[in-house]
């Protein structure tokens, strides 16, 4: 019987070794070791004739043999799974260079959204409200509230679109009229940024638009001075622009703000050294601004001996502008999809 | 405005080693904005003096001569000037250097040539070729400029290979300055002001204005009345005889030209001198012209007065003009002679003959001038300089300088009548008190008292030092609009010690979280859900729409907001609605894409409804002007848009927490189709409305296809959103499972959802929710039928259901549909 045993197990291990595959595989398990009529089951049947020390010797024999096969099998089992699953994953292949299908619709930011989000979440995390106010003003709060009273020369360079039948209303040439709305409504100290639509009678070509956007900051507090301007709006530009920058400030007049600048920052493009993106000065001209007139702390219902504090107004448009190197201004009213999905 | 380097040296000196570049920069680093710098010498360069030593003619040209030249050096030269003589100083361009050809277009660089077989090395020049031809006009076609009449006998030798900049003077300098950045200086328009401006920034003296003062004629008297003093506080005139009206003097047309003016003759090109020294205008009548009093006697009355309505008058540039009576004019006693302060007129225009001038030298209110010449639509040099609020003092200044002037030019010029002056005006100038304290705490950096003090009175102001305080009093020019207040010093003060020498520095704030902007918020989830849920591309569009697209969309063009003066005579209107223009887009996009999706979010302006208030007091209000988003969608290929849209309203209660019903719509506006439009109403506040725009509006508008349209006002939901602020919850979930059953049915079309909904949410509270699966309408449903399957979801926070119970239940789930809207079960 013992060699009956060891010849099954010759046997076993060999047929199980060139099995080729897992349903082959299964046939064996049951042809060897099935308990009910499987080889090694038919075998002990002829153990219960035995006796003494050759019955456990058998015994310990067939238990031997079993584990061997089972071990066998065991391992050729994982051998073909894996085998067999690499083949399959072979088999199922897919072009992954494909674009998915069907084609899902991308949606887009309008270009002007984008960066009006940026500035009011730089703004934001540097204190500032954002504000808004409406498009079609007043004569007073868009001009007379800021200190340009009728017939001021100041009015020139505002090419102002004026309401039918109603003198003292136009549409906003600035975002400046939102400075006295915000001083009457939240009082002082503040600081705020509108950003907004603007509006001038100009006609339009690739840089200039009768629509576009500022945005305008107002800061009022105790004591407020020139170099307080001169640092936080290096601050606020090296936050917009992501970068260090550096500033000038020069004279600028503006009737809202006493004394006013111009604020030129170094050319970003050619640092400093003169290209065609800064005409050849070496010096951006970006943010007009200045400390505000007591007039128009006035206007805001606040006491000027006791308040002071500055304002600014970036070109959005332009920003926007520069920052996607858009050439052509009409582009962003245009509407046309095939340059708005770019964004 | 044209500054003249060489003007300002007459009164402040500059150090030889200032370049150009470093003036302008300077000026605009603390004064204005200097736009250009123009060397007038650089456009000269190699053009130089030269003798005539011998003409010999062309041998092949009958025209031409041979002209052997010295400039220092021999050279020949082919010509054909007319007036050529031998020993004659002449004006030569060398081989390098750019001449005008004809004196017209781009200059040409001269060139060593053969001219018919002659070799020329250079040419000799006519006045018009080297860009003088207003200065030494030509007396006939082909005559070159004669310099041995322009230069001295005894100065000739020297002249002779010297540069033709140095011999006449043209070594100028010219910045251009933005007048833009100068409207608040009424004392920077004349050359006088600046060099002050210029001798502050480099701590220079500053030459005395100091014109000699003049005996009264005796010829005729001169009386001037003004009857508004508001209008004109100051009035001057003096009679001058003796004129010779000729050409300028070669220094003067110089200056003329340097700063853009054309030389016309030496009366008005003097006026033109001191509108450019002092920034004053002036004017000159021809005394002729100027009646009598009552027409006899030889005494004039000028009257400076209202223009009568309707009176006719023509300026001296030929315009005929009707004015007003809010218009000043200058007049004798019959007529006007003058717009004031704007335009002499042609009637008394000094000529040829004139041998005896009025000079006026006036002051006229800013804003009078301003709003004639706007009225007018003629914007003068003297016109833009009134309204800047001229100094009242240098009215006198002007009118002796520029007596000086022209007795230096006709030495038999007399003073032929008194010097009149009518005058009503204070000069504001001050004192204004300044604190140190104000100073420091403005400027941000403490500078000391005697730098201030030199610095403000190197511009004029005199200042006395009296405890913690300057009192400070302003000069005349700078005391009209310029400067009323301490915070107008500040500027004079900081800017001058030049804002690159503060430091900065950055305030100190408590740290205190913004107030949110919760109209931005919600801005903002509405456009994300849209583009990243649901592949809307965000539009931009214009505010002013048509009147064709107002009635195609069936709206009133009476109820827009009309421009005044719209840019484009097409769209004046103020929208209402953001369709309009998003129609258009959609129309000129759908050509190339099979589906557009566009949203908008912008103001629309409705005059009917109340806005913010127009002023801080009084009742007058500006129009309401909402936030609206607007979306819409269209495909080729769909046909019912609408579920699109409302997928998208669907997903609002999810995102803001809370219920927004979306309602069959009683009331449909004319551009929504009348059997797909829905309202958006949350707690029976009407936030906006979902539907499929009418199909035969899309036509009007060029689309044949169908359009879903999402119209949300953002101020309303906000408003509502504010009110209830809704916050998400969570909801337990049951212990116990929920049994579901189905029903399958047809019902008749005219049988909404909701209406099944709610009858079969009445049946039992078990009921947990009703989810509607399929909705079927087709060849196997009958005529007006629809088959709807929905499961309805049974649940108990207290028990397990049993099944019979739930059985029970539904069945009368199923009687309840059946009695009430006769549905078939299937």
């Amino acid at each position: 019987m013992k060699e009956e045993l060891k010849q099954l197990k010759t046997d076993a291990l060999k047929a199980i070794e060139d099995i080729k595959n897992s349903k082959v595989l299964e046939e064996l398990e049951v042809q060897f070791l099935g308990r009910k009529n499987g080889e090694m089951t038919k075998l002990m049947k002829g153990l219960k004739d035995l006796e003494g020390d050759t019955k456990k010797a058998v015994g310990i024999l067939a238990n031997e043999v079993k584990k061997a096969i089972e071990g066998a099998l065991g391992n050729k089992k994982q051998e073909l799974t894996q085998s067999e699953w690499e083949e399959k994953l072979k088999k199922e292949k897919l072009d992954i260079t494909q674009p998915s299908l069907p084609k899902k619709l991308s949606g887009s930011l309008h270009p002007n959204t984008i960066v009006q989000r940026e500035l009011e979440d730089i703004f934001t995390s540097m204190g500032f409200m954002v504000l808004d106010g409406p498009e079609l003003e007043s004569d007073y709060y868009n001009f007379q509230a800021l200190n340009i009273p009728e017939s001021h020369p100041a009015r020139d360079s505002h090419d102002t679109f004026f309401i039918k039948g109603h003198k003292n209303q136009v549409m906003r040439t600035q975002t400046s009229p939102v400075q006295i709305r915000a001083m009457q409504k939240y009082g002082a100290p503040l600081r705020v940024v509108v950003p907004g639509r603007c509006f001038r009678n100009e006609a339009i070509d690739a840089s200039h638009d009768h629509t576009f956007y500022q945005l305008e900051g107002l800061l009022i507090d105790k004591d407020i001075s020139v170099a307080h301007l001169i640092g936080v709006m290096k601050e606020l530009l090296q936050g917009v622009l992501k970068r260090n920058v550096e500033i000038r400030l020069r004279p600028g007049h503006f009737p809202f703000v006493e004394p006013g600048f111009e604020l030129d920052m170094k050319c970003l493009v050619c640092g400093g050294k003169g290209c065609g993106a800064c005409g050849h000065s070496g010096w951006v001209e970006t943010v007009p601004c200045g400390l505000v007139h007591p007039k128009v702390i006035e206007a805001g219902g606040l006491d000027p001996k006791v308040w002071s504090g500055f304002a600014f107004g970036l070109g959005m448009t332009r920003l926007v502008m520069q920052k996607y190197g858009i050439g052509d201004i009409r582009l962003l009213t245009g509407g046309d999809m095939r340059f708005l999905k770019q964004f | 405005m044209l500054v003249s380097k060489n003007w300002l040296k007459q009164y402040v000196k500059l150090p030889d080693s200032l370049s150009p570049e470093e003036l302008g920069l300077k000026l605009t680093m603390s004064t204005v904005e200097v736009e250009g710098i123009n060397d007038l010498s650089k456009s000269l360069d190699g053009i130089v003096v030269g003798k005539i030593l011998k003409i010999e003619k062309h041998p092949d040209a009958d025209k031409l001569q041979v002209v052997k030249v010295d400039i220092g050096q021999k050279l020949k030269i082919v010509c054909g000037g007319t007036n050529l003589t031998e020993g004659m100083l002449v004006v030569v361009a060398t081989i390098g250097a750019k001449v005008l050809w004809h004196g017209e277009g781009e200059p040409v660089e001269m060139k060593k040539t053969k001219i018919r077989g002659v070799e020329s090395s250079g040419m000799i020049c006519a006045s018009e070729e080297i860009g003088l031809g207003d200065v030494y006009p030509k007396q006939s076609e082909v005559e070159i400029l004669d310099l041995s009449l322009v230069i001295p006998a005894e100065a000739g030798i020297q002249a002779v290979g010297k540069p033709i900049v140095e011999v006449l003077g043209l070594d100028d300098v010219v910045f251009d300055i933005d007048n833009k950045s100068m409207t608040h200086r009424p004392d920077l328009w004349g050359h006088y002001g600046m060099a002050r401006e210029v001798a502050a920034l480099y701590n220079k003296d500053l030459k005395k204005y100091h014109p000699s003062k003049i005996k009264d004629g005796k010829e005729f008297k001169i009386k001037v009345e003004v009857k508004d003093q508001k209008l004109c506080p100051r009035y001057m005139a003096v009679a001058l005889s003796g004129i010779e009206v000729k050409e300028s003097p070669a220094w003067l047309k110089n200056y003329l030209i340097s700063v853009g003016l054309r030389p016309i003759n030496n009366i008005v090109d003097i006026t033109n001198y001191i509108l450019m020294d002092l920034g004053q205008p002036m004017h000159a009548f021809d005394a002729k012209h100027l009646m009598t009093i009552n027409k006899i006697g030889t005494d004039k009355t000028i009257v400076v007065r209202p223009a009568k309505p309707k009176e006719e008058f023509t300026t001296l540039d030929g315009e005929d003009h009707v004015l007003d009576d809010s218009m000043l004019v200058i007049a004798d006693e019959e007529k006007p002679v003058a717009l004031a302060g704007i335009m002499g007129g042609l009637n008394s225009e000094i000529n040829s003959d004139t041998t005896t001038v009025v000079l006026e030298s006036a002051n006229f209110e800013a804003v009078n001038i301003r709003k004639t010449a706007v009225k007018l639509g003629m914007r003068t040099d003297s016109s833009s300089r009134f309204e800047k609020s001229l100094d009242p003092l240098n009215a006198e200044l002007a009118i002796l300088r520029a007596v000086e002037l022209i007795k230096e030019m006709c030495p038999k010029v007399k003073v032929a009548s008194n010097l009149s002056d009518v005058s009503n005006f204070i000069v504001n100038s001050g004192p204004i008190e300044i604190t140190f304290d104000f100073i420091n705490k403005k400027i941000g950096q403490e500078l000391e008292a005697k730098v201030i003090v030199k610095i403000l009175e190197s511009l004029g102001f005199s200042v006395k030092e009296k405890k913690d305080r300057f009192i400070v009093e302003v000069p005349s020019w700078r005391a009209t609009k310029d400067i009323s207040i301490a915070e107008d010093l500040i500027e004079e003060i900081s800017r001058i010690y030049g804002y690159d020498n503060i430091a900065p520095q950055l305030p100190v704030f408590p740290i205190i979280p913004p107030e949110i902007n919760e109209g931005k918020l919600l801005e903002r989830k509405m456009l994300d859900l849209c583009i990243k849920e649901f592949g809307f591309n965000q539009v931009d569009n214009y505010a002013f729409v048509s009147k064709k697209q107002i009635e195609n969309l069936g709206g009133v063009v009476e109820k827009y907001i009309e421009l005044d003066n719209p840019l484009s005579k097409e769209k004046p209107y103020l929208r209402r609605n953001l369709i309009l223009n998003l129609l258009e887009n959609i129309e000129k996009n759908i050509e190339f894409f099979d589906a557009v999706k566009l949203v908008e979010v912008g103001k629309v302006f409705l005059e009917e409804n109340p806005g913010l208030r127009m002023e801080t007091k009084g009742d007058e209000l500006l129009p309401e002007q909402n936030t609206w988003i607007t979306g819409l969608v269209a495909s080729k290929k769909e046909q019912e848009p609408f579920w699109e849209v409302k997928k998208f309203v669907e997903r609002l209660s999810v995102i803001f927490y809370v219920n927004v019903e979306i309602l069959v719509s009683k009331n449909t506006k004319p551009w929504q189709h009348s059997g797909r439009t829905a309202e958006l109403v949350i707690e029976k506040v009407s936030i906006g409305s979902v539907s499929e725009l009418n199909p035969l509006k899309a036509k009007n508008f060029g689309l044949d296809v169908r359009v879903g349209l999402v119209e949300i006002n953002l101020d309303r939901f906000l408003e509502i959103l504010k009110k209830l602020k809704p916050e998400k919850k969570y909801i337990t979930i049951s212990e116990f499972p929920e049994m579901v059953r189905d029903v399958s049915m047809t019902v008749k079309t005219k049988i909404n959802h909701q209406d099944i909904v709610s009858e079969i949410k009445k049946v039992n509270e078990l009921i947990k929710s009703i989810e509607l699966f399929d909705v079927y309408h087709g060849s196997h449903i009958e005529k007006g039928s629809k088959s709807m399957a929905y499961h309805i979801i049974y649940g108990s926070f207290e028990k397990t259901l049993k099944t019979e119970d739930v059985d029970k239940i539904h069945k009368k789930v199923v009687k309840v549909l059946q009695d009430k809207f006769g549905v078939e079960i299937r």
